[in-house]
């Protein structure tokens, strides 16, 4: 179902609204895409990596020797043969570590050899003599002085805490000493894999002239280039990264990390090409994980259920590097002050270092973990007051023109609509509360997540380039990056919009960083917004140049000019006519021709966050879930019987790409919610395959029913939001909430399997609530 | 790498594997040997490829007497509509085993002769008193299936000897069985508890039961002080929650990722009274024909 809450009359949309089918989809049916680790070229070497069996230990001494005289062997590295310096944010990471390892994975050497098999056997025969420390895997341990210190070469730190973030805005105590009901609890969440199908590849290739090739996808191209060059010392002028591609990364691939550099300095010392492809294990163990954030929260209302306060403290056990997963904190902060309007708000926080693989930008970026436990307090405040939890929301409900108190400005929100729409199609009034004799229950989440970019670097801009060549054809080269996502035909979309051409005259370009314009990269939802409005923009001063010529030709002023098919029409005499692939003719053909061409640099209007505050995305989507399980109170076994989501989407560009998002990122989130963990025994992560990891599979996800909201934001392309990670943030939090309605009990933790369940229903682990300052059975 | 023989005949399997005793290994769906070969957990000169021994294969129901054969596919017993009828355990099972495609690959006597303590085939035949029928060089011979299992991953098949057919009896009328499991995930899972009943009804007493349990043990277990408790009666809360305890004491499970030893006792005791209970409505003829139990025997009208 799709609701439009306006729609511009005098906008009459062709190509943005329709249900459309991936441009690549045949390709990638058909088998005949080309991702990293078919590249193939001659001279081509393996590499592998070498990776710490320890979770915390001293390299004392490494020995190639024997690895390098195995025949077929072409190189050998480790810290002591190449040239590398930290990069990182905090600069606290090295590609081969030079004297300590600090998690079960961490790269201590690699190798460039003939075949695999060869590069695995010398990997067999190199020699590290480690002096093994102890390790601290807890992430409250690890804020306990007497742990030994995780990077003890930075002086500056204190302890094993990386980063500090606190907040706080109006007086906190003050409303908690009039709050009619607090609610009080610890909500954790696990450390939880991206676990893409395509793992990690890379190839790199120096041409005789020193110019360096490399193949990877990444996301952030142009900031992966810079920091290949930074580590190792190169010109990045003389770096050309080409991005094939991607299958699939939820996050995992957003920027740089170590076997990137790795395998350029294996084909800069062995003088030949190099192409490095994890294996699933090494996916596991070696690539960015999703954090384990953990919440203490408290929430007051007054009696009428009008939120007063949160008041949180918050740790993020972020493993051995801070990497950018340090920043997921960031988001969870904006959901605790955000979600809904909350006039008083606290958060003292800390990111802290483990011996654990360590954390990255996976999709959600702190926003389940946190929306976990704002919105089980929404409905355990609400049990508390007496109040439906969805009027309690809706009480509470952000609407446009809100401004949150970490400066966020609202400016379109179909929040309320979107909690209407589930109430209504889960047959909430009725049933929840009703179901527990058949063990069933219903719960509820909403969201709020960036939708219009996010301010975290200088810049969050995206370039785009539109050309229209002799035959008509319209190519867009752009900034952009697909992943998967259907983000070039959302923006060939657009495109098509704008110059009054049929989808299938775009052509869309996003191959490498010689060709395409700055981009920052993929992420926080931002493509669509800010790729679009790039697009959009280049698109519209094309036809303009195309209008100019038309004018002149049809000898009619350029208001008068209509574009359909490609083809520019006078008004009221449509008999007058000319077509593109003419009017792009006639202007490289006459005397001091030109091509038809031009560029558009899109960044949008928003803050970079000082202490907290300022508005860091152009536009914020919304949206609510309904879950409804079924709990088996002998073995714990949860049942999802039933997932009801409405996303505020600013515009549905594509619908059925925008479903697949939502249907996607929601699976993800059941995921979370009930079975994926990686699970951890001292330092060493247990079961690293996806048998034993617990993606759901299609008997665990029912049938996911998407409503798509048009909010029609005023900022975003044709009206867009993001919604790339909106569907994985609420089922998490809907998830125990329908769990809690089923059985009474409140889960504190996720993934919600089996025994945990069992364990909370034999223990009867219920809200913690205070009323009017005294304790209350919850 | 391994080299492939593809015997002709069973005589000529055997005698390849006896002559190649240690340095080769049969392979039927290879669902196992394949990720075994892969990780390591295998080391083979030699796979001899069972496939090509057609009659290995083949389900024979006459009169009381099941006769499967080993290179029976887990996906023809997963769509046999006389064994879902009569050996209601066996369909169950079957149709929790892996995937589709795993299943349509997978050969009953691959998932004995592989030993996981968790497979989901042993619990299932237990219920049945199964026999398994081992042909050798030496000739053939019989066991009961319980003494087929030596440990996890280990058979007391002789070095060349192979498992030809499994033997079970099915009543034909007044009897029930069910096959229950606890997962993380609802497909694609290891049991982290396996549970089969059988029973056979004599007016309203039950004349003989069965139990057994999957992943709770370093084999898997029959416990006939666990079905003493149900017999010589009607099925009742009581007899059922005696077996249940009876089972549970019975297993030695582990803590692994699956759960802890005591979380995975006590869904041993809750899941042998749901299936002692539907094993009870099927034997009495309460239960609709055919149809299968919730993967984890919970029923709609269970109390909170
Ligand atoms: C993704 C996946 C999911 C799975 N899920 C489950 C599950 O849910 N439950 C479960 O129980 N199993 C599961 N399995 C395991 C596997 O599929 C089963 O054990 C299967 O029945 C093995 O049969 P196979 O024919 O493939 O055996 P193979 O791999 O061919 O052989 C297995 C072992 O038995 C030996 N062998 C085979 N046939 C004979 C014979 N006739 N005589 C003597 N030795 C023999 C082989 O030498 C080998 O040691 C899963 C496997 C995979 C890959």
């Amino acid at each position: 179902m799709t609701v439009t809450q306006e729609t511009n009359a005098a906008e009459e949309l062709r190509v943005v609204g329709k249900r459309l089918p991936k441009l690549d989809a045949p390709q990638k049916v058909t088998g005949q895409t080309v991702y990293a680790a078919d590249v193939h070229m001659p001279g081509l070497l393996y590499g592998a990596i070498l990776r710490s069996p320890h979770a915390h230990a001293r390299i004392r001494s490494i020995d190639v020797s024997a690895a390098e005289q195995l025949p077929g062997v072409r190189a050998v590295i480790h810290a002591g043969n190449v040239e590398q310096r930290p990069y990182g944010y905090g600069q606290d990471n090295i590609p081969l570590k030079p004297d300590k390892v600090r998690f079960v994975g961490d790269e201590v050497a690699a190798v460039a050899a003939i075949d695999e098999e060869t590069a695995h056997r010398a990997l067999e025969l190199i020699r590290v003599d480690y002096e093994v420390l102890p390790a601290v895997f807890d992430p409250f341990e690890s804020l306990a002085q007497e742990f030994p210190l995780i990077h003890d070469e930075l002086p500056d730190l204190i302890g094993n805490v990386s980063m500090r973030w606190d907040f706080e805005d109006g007086d906190v105590d003050a409303a908690a000493a009039e709050a009619a009901v607090v609610v009080e609890g610890d909500y954790s969440s696990p450390q939880a894999a991206p676990a893409p199908i395509e793992t990690h590849a890379v190839i790199a290739s120096f041409a005789p002239d020193g110019h360096l090739t490399v193949w990877s996808p990444v996301h952030m191209v142009f900031m992966y280039r810079k920091e290949l060059a930074d580590c190792l010392g190169l010109d990045w002028r003389h770096i050309t990264v080409i991005q094939p591609p991607v299958g699939g990364s939820f996050g995992g691939k957003i920027d740089i990390d170590p076997h990137d550099f790795i395998t350029v300095m294996l084909a800069l010392q062995a003088r030949r090409p190099v192409r490095l492809v994890m294996s699933r294990e090494e996916e596991f163990i070696g690539t960015r994980t999703r954090q384990p954030i953990h919440i203490r929260l408290r929430t007051g209302a007054d009696a009428e259920g009008n939120l007063l306060f949160r008041d949180a403290d918050v740790v993020s056990d972020n493993g051995a590097y801070n990497g950018w997963g340090s920043h997921a904190m960031l988001v969870a902060m904006n959901t605790i002050t955000s979600m809904y309007r909350v006039p008083n708000s606290r958060i003292r926080s800390s990111v802290v270092y483990t011996n654990k693989n360590y954390g990255g930008s996976v999709r959600g970026f702190g926003n389940p973990q946190a929306t976990f436990a704002v919105e089980q307090q929404m409905e355990e405040l609400a049990d508390a007051l007496g109040i439906d939890p969805m009027d309690l929301r809706l009480r509470n409900a952000n609407q446009s023109g809100d401004v949150t108190p970490q400066g966020m400005e609202i400016t379109s929100c179909g929040l309320s609509e979107c909690l209407r729409i589930v109430r209504e199609q889960s047959g909430w009034d009725e049933r929840r509360g009703k179901l527990r004799e058949r063990n069933r229950g219903l719960g509820a989440a909403a969201l709020i997540h960036v939708g219009g970019g996010a301010r975290i670097y200088g810049s969050d801009g995206c370039g785009a380039i539109v050309k229209v060549d002799d035959s008509g054809q319209v190519t867009l080269i752009t900034g952009a990056s697909e992943l998967g996502q259907g983000s070039e035909t959302t923006l060939a979309m657009i495109v098509a919009e704008e110059m009054g051409v049929p989808l299938d005259a775009v052509h869309v370009i996003n191959s490498n960083t010689d060709v395409k314009p700055w981009d920052v990269g993929v992420h926080a939802s931002r493509t669509t917004f800010v790729a679009g409005n790039a697009a959009r923009m280049a698109a519209a001063k094309a036809r303009d140049q195309l209008l100019e010529t038309a004018s002149e030709l049809l000898g009619a002023p350029i208001d008068e000019l209509h574009v359909r098919d490609g083809t520019v029409e006078v008004v009221g005499a449509p008999e007058r006519q000319i077509d593109y692939a003419r009017l792009a003719r006639r202007r490289l053909l006459r005397e001091e021709g030109s091509v038809v061409m031009a560029s558009a640099f899109y960044d949008p209007p928003t803050q970079k966050q000082v202490d907290h505050r300022g508005n860091i995305s152009a536009a914020y989507g919304f949206g609510a879930h309904v879950a409804e399980v079924e709990v088996d109170p002998g073995t714990g076994m949860v049942r999802l019987l039933n997932l009801w989501t409405a996303h505020d989407v600013g515009r549905a560009i594509n619908p059925m790409s925008c479903e697949g998002q939502i249907e996607g990122g929601a699976a993800m989130g059941v995921g979370l919610a009930l079975s994926e963990e990686l699970v951890i025994f001292d330092g060493e992560i247990v079961a690293p395959n996806l048998h034993d990891y617990g993606m759901p599979t299609t008997a665990d996800v029912p049938r996911i029913v998407v409503n798509l909201v048009e909010t029609i934001d005023p900022l975003g392309p044709f009206g867009a939001k993001g919604v790339g990670e909106a569907g994985i943030i609420p089922p998490p939090a809907a998830i125990a909430n329908a769990i809690a309605d089923a059985t009474g009990i409140r889960p504190r933790a996720y993934p919600m399997r089996p025994w945990k369940v069992k364990e909370w229903i034999d223990t009867e682990e219920r809200s913690h609530v205070i009323e009017n300052g005294s304790p209350v059975d919850g | 790498m391994a080299e492939l023989f593809v015997p002709q005949t069973l005589d000529e399997a055997v005698g390849f594997l006896e002559s190649h005793a240690g340095s080769a290994t049969p392979i039927a769906g290879g669902t196992d040997v394949m990720i075994d070969l892969r990780t390591g957990g295998v080391r083979t000169e030699w796979l001899v490829d069972l496939s090509s021994l057609g009659s290995l294969a083949g389900i024979d129901l006459d009169g009381e007497q099941l006769r499967l054969g080993a290179l029976t596919k887990i996906r023809a017993l997963e769509v046999d509509s006389r064994l879902a009828r009569r050996a209601t355990a066996l369909v169950e099972a079957a149709r929790v085993l892996g995937s589709v495609q795993i299943r349509t690959m997978a050969t009953l006597g691959g998932n004995l002769c592989h030993a996981t303590p968790s497979a989901e085939m042993p619990p299932a035949l237990l219920v049945h008193d199964a026999v398994v029928e081992i042909a050798g060089a030496a000739g053939e011979r019989s066991l009961p299936l319980a003494d087929l299992f030596a440990g996890p991953g280990r058979t007391t098949l002789e070095p060349g000897e192979l498992l030809t057919a499994v033997r079970l009896r099915i009543p034909a009328s007044a009897a029930g069985s069910c096959y229950l499991r606890q997962t993380v995930r609802w497909s694609m899972d290891l049991a982290g508890v396996g549970v089969a009943a059988s029973m056979e009804v004599d007016g309203a007493a039950i004349v003989q039961a069965r139990v057994a349990l999957g992943a709770v043990a370093p084999v898997p277990l029959i416990v006939p002080e666990a079905a003493e408790a149900v017999v010589g009666s009607e099925l009742s809360p009581a007899t059922a929650l005696e077996a249940g305890a009876r089972a549970a004491a019975a297993c030695s499970p582990i803590s692994d990722v699956r759960g802890s030893a005591d979380y995975r006792r006590a869904v041993v005791s809750i899941l042998v009274q749901r299936a002692l209970r539907i094993a009870w409505l099927r034997a009495t003829g309460d239960w609709p024909e055919g149809l299968l139990a919730p993967i984890n025997g919970l029923l709609a009208e269970e109390p909170a």
